[in-house]
Parts: C-alpha cells; structure tokens; sequence
C-alpha cells in the first residue's frame, strides 16, 4: 500500500514538474546563399497560456568563437533588435508572440554570419526549459544534398516503365475486346464457340531452343 | 573484400552446377533443351548476383589504406576499418548518377527473371522472349552507363591507387547482360 502510494506520488510529480517545463523549437540547421535573406524560426511548447510577459532572446556564436553574444530580444510586448553587433540595419523580427512564435530575419547573409543562433524562450511561470539551437551555413552555390539525384533518376525511370507496360497491355486488351466484339456480330454464337476451344491450347512443358 | 570472395564463390558453385548438368547428359538422358534452359537460368541469376555485388560493395577504387565509392568510403586507421564519407571535392552530380543506374542494372535484371518465368509460361509457342530481352537491354544500358561514367570521371589525376573488385565486377556484367540480352532475342520458344 504504501510503495503504492509512493509509486503515485511520484508518477504525479513527475508530471507536475513537465507541466512547468517549456520546449524550445527551431530548425536544426539552415542552409543559404550569400546575398538573401533567412528567416530563423523559433517556437515554444507550454502547458501554460501564453502570458503577456512572455519573453524571446536570440543569441549568436560565430564558427570557432567560444562566447555568444546577444542580438534580439523581445520583452513586455516590444522587440528590440541589436543595432550596435554584427547584425545592425540586418535584423528584422518576423515573428506573432501571441501565437507562439519568435522568428527573427537576416537580411543580405554573407559567409561571417556562419555561426549557431540560440532561441530561448520564456512563457511565465513556465521558464524551466532548454534553449534551441540552430545553425546557419552560407553557401556560394547551394550544394546538391546526398540522394536526391539518385532518387529522382530512378524514380523517373520505373515511373516511365510501368507507365509503358500500363500502356502496352491497355492497348492489347482494348484492340483484344474490339476483335472480339466484331467477331460476335459477324457471327453470333457460332464464332464464340471456335475461339473458347482456341483459347484453351496452352502449352504446359515450356522448353526453348535457338533457332536462327 | 569478403563481399567479392563471396561472390566469386557464387558463381563458382553456379559453373559447377553447369559442369554437373553437362556432365550429366552422358549419364542421363536429360534433353539438350533441359540444359539450355538451365544454362539460360544460371547465365541470369549470375548477372543478378555480379550487379548486386558491384552496386553493395564499396570497392571501386581501392589504395593500401583505403576501399572507396560509390555509396562510402572505408578507411584502415590504426588497424580498424571505419566507415566516412565520401569527400567533398568528388562530382556529386556524377556520383549520384552512377548511384542510380547500376541500382536501376540491379532492378531490371531481377525483373526481367520474373518476366522470363512468366514469359516461359504464357507466350504461345514459335514466339521470341521478347519482354524479358527488353528488361535485359535496359539493365545492359544503366550498368554501361554507369561503369563508363565512373572510368571516364573519376581518379583521372595522377592518384595512387587501382580499381577494385566492384568496378571488375561491373565491367563483367555489362559483358555478360549483353550476352543474356541477345540470347533472350533470338531464343524461341518450342513445346517438348
């Protein structure tokens, strides 16, 4: 009775202490060309309403620096974009915190803003929980991603293939059903019998020779 | 390695199986065309087990250290074989399209067994198996293609090293499914 007890106990615990967690959600990582825009997305996952304090902080460590800094954050119902880092004039926010949503958007991303971007989002009283992050790779030319080549050429290939055969014995059973039915008209029941009988030779020891 | 080996013992047990089955003329009165179609049988399934191997098996170039392409790269570091990736300055788009054809060779062979047991049963007698030598055709096709663009693209510099068991392998099937391609064209089929 009482490990029961205890066994209960902590079972509602445990979920009484994941109803104070929030989640964190972004992309894992973001692939872009020099020159365009990216947007980060960032949401979040509470067993809370969204409160009107809830709070969004962006942060960015280049590749290979061990600090971040930070260059967004969003308070009291007002974002406030970093204007003095890296990303001045380049950050916009793009995101609905009512719903849930704290996405930022790069403008003009060159190969410095390689680097992991951090979202951490605060949804009070829920702010136990993990920032997310993501990571921004900036190509010249956007690289061809392992297998979709390959897919596409042999999805392409059976596709026509069984495209073909579809076609092929539609054709045969529709000319089959048209020399059939003139053959009915031609000669009624008589012709019906004299093709059921042809029908029915199939051959049942299948051996082949070469002939030239 | 053990992949080739493996294979090379298939299609050893397949040739003595063929010298059991001719052998056994002598012995028994079995018909010419029992053994061809054996024969026909073997030649096929041979094809589909020297494509399979080429296309699974990571060895078309291999140096002392190193058993590369076309899906990874293994390499012998400090006495253990470890499987990376294949690295970044290779032709990608070339890469893939090997890739896909000699799994496509892979595919209409296998398909085209089915077809000719199919074929064996259904087409009228004095027909030629010609659906089945289609599906052969193709997979002649795909593994050429993919065998000549991998000797024409990759290791062209001056690299250490030399082609591997897959690339052999892949190179004997397209002989042997254009062999098998042009018996199923000219080959009739006849009733006992």
């Amino acid at each position: 009775m009482l490990s029961v007890l205890a066994l209960t106990s902590m079972v509602l615990l445990g979920i009484a202490s994941q109803t104070t967690a929030i989640v964190v959600y972004t992309s894992w990582e973001r692939h872009a060309l020099v020159g365009t825009d990216v947007r980060l997305s960032c949401s979040f996952f509470s067993w809370q309403w969204t409160s009107p304090d809830v709070t969004f902080s962006w942060h960015y460590r280049p590749d290979g620096a061990k600090d971040s800094i930070a260059i967004f954050h969003y308070a009291g119902g007002a974002p406030y974009v970093d204007n003095k880092g890296p990303f001045r004039d380049r950050l916009e926010f793009v995101g609905n915190p009512s719903r849930r949503d704290g996405s930022i958007l790069i403008k003009n991303v060159d190969f410095a803003d390689n680097g992991t971007f951090t979202c951490d989002a605060k949804n009070p009283p829920d702010i136990a929980g993990r920032p997310s992050h993501v990571r921004l790779l900036v190509f010249e030319k956007v690289p061809v991603q392992a297998g979709v080549i390959t897919g596409a050429i042999i999805g392409v290939v059976l596709g026509l293939l069984i495209l073909i055969v579809a076609i092929y014995y539609l054709m045969r059973f529709l000319v089959a059903r048209r020399v059939f039915s003139l053959s009915m008209s031609k000669h009624g029941k008589k012709g019906k019998g004299k093709e059921g009988s042809q029908q029915k030779q199939k051959p049942k020891v299948p051996l082949v020779f070469i002939s030239f | 390695m053990s992949l080739f080996r493996s294979s090379l013992r298939v299609s050893a047990v397949m040739s003595i199986i063929l010298l059991i089955i001719i052998m056994s003329v002598c012995v028994f009165p079995l018909s010419v065309m029992l053994i061809l179609l054996a024969a026909i049988f073997i030649l096929h399934i041979t094809c589909i087990c020297l494509l399979l191997a080429a296309t699974i098996h990571n060895a078309w170039w291999m140096t002392d250290t190193m058993s590369t392409d076309i899906w990874a790269r293994w390499i012998l570091i400090g006495g253990k074989w470890s499987y990376t990736e294949i690295p970044g300055h290779y032709p990608k788009e070339y890469l893939q399209v090997v890739q896909a054809s000699s799994v496509l060779a892979c595919i209409f062979c296998i398909l085209g067994l089915f077809v000719f047991v199919a074929q064996l049963y259904t087409i009228p007698k004095g027909n030629r198996f010609l659906f089945t030598g289609v599906f052969q055709l193709l997979a002649w096709l795909c593994i050429m293609i993919a065998a000549s663009i991998y000797t024409d693209i990759f290791h062209k510099d001056k690299e250490q090293g030399w082609y591997g068991a897959s690339f052999i392998l892949a190179w004997i099937s397209v002989c042997l499914t254009f062999i098998s391609c042009i018996t199923y064209f000219t080959l009739r089929k006849k009733l006992a």
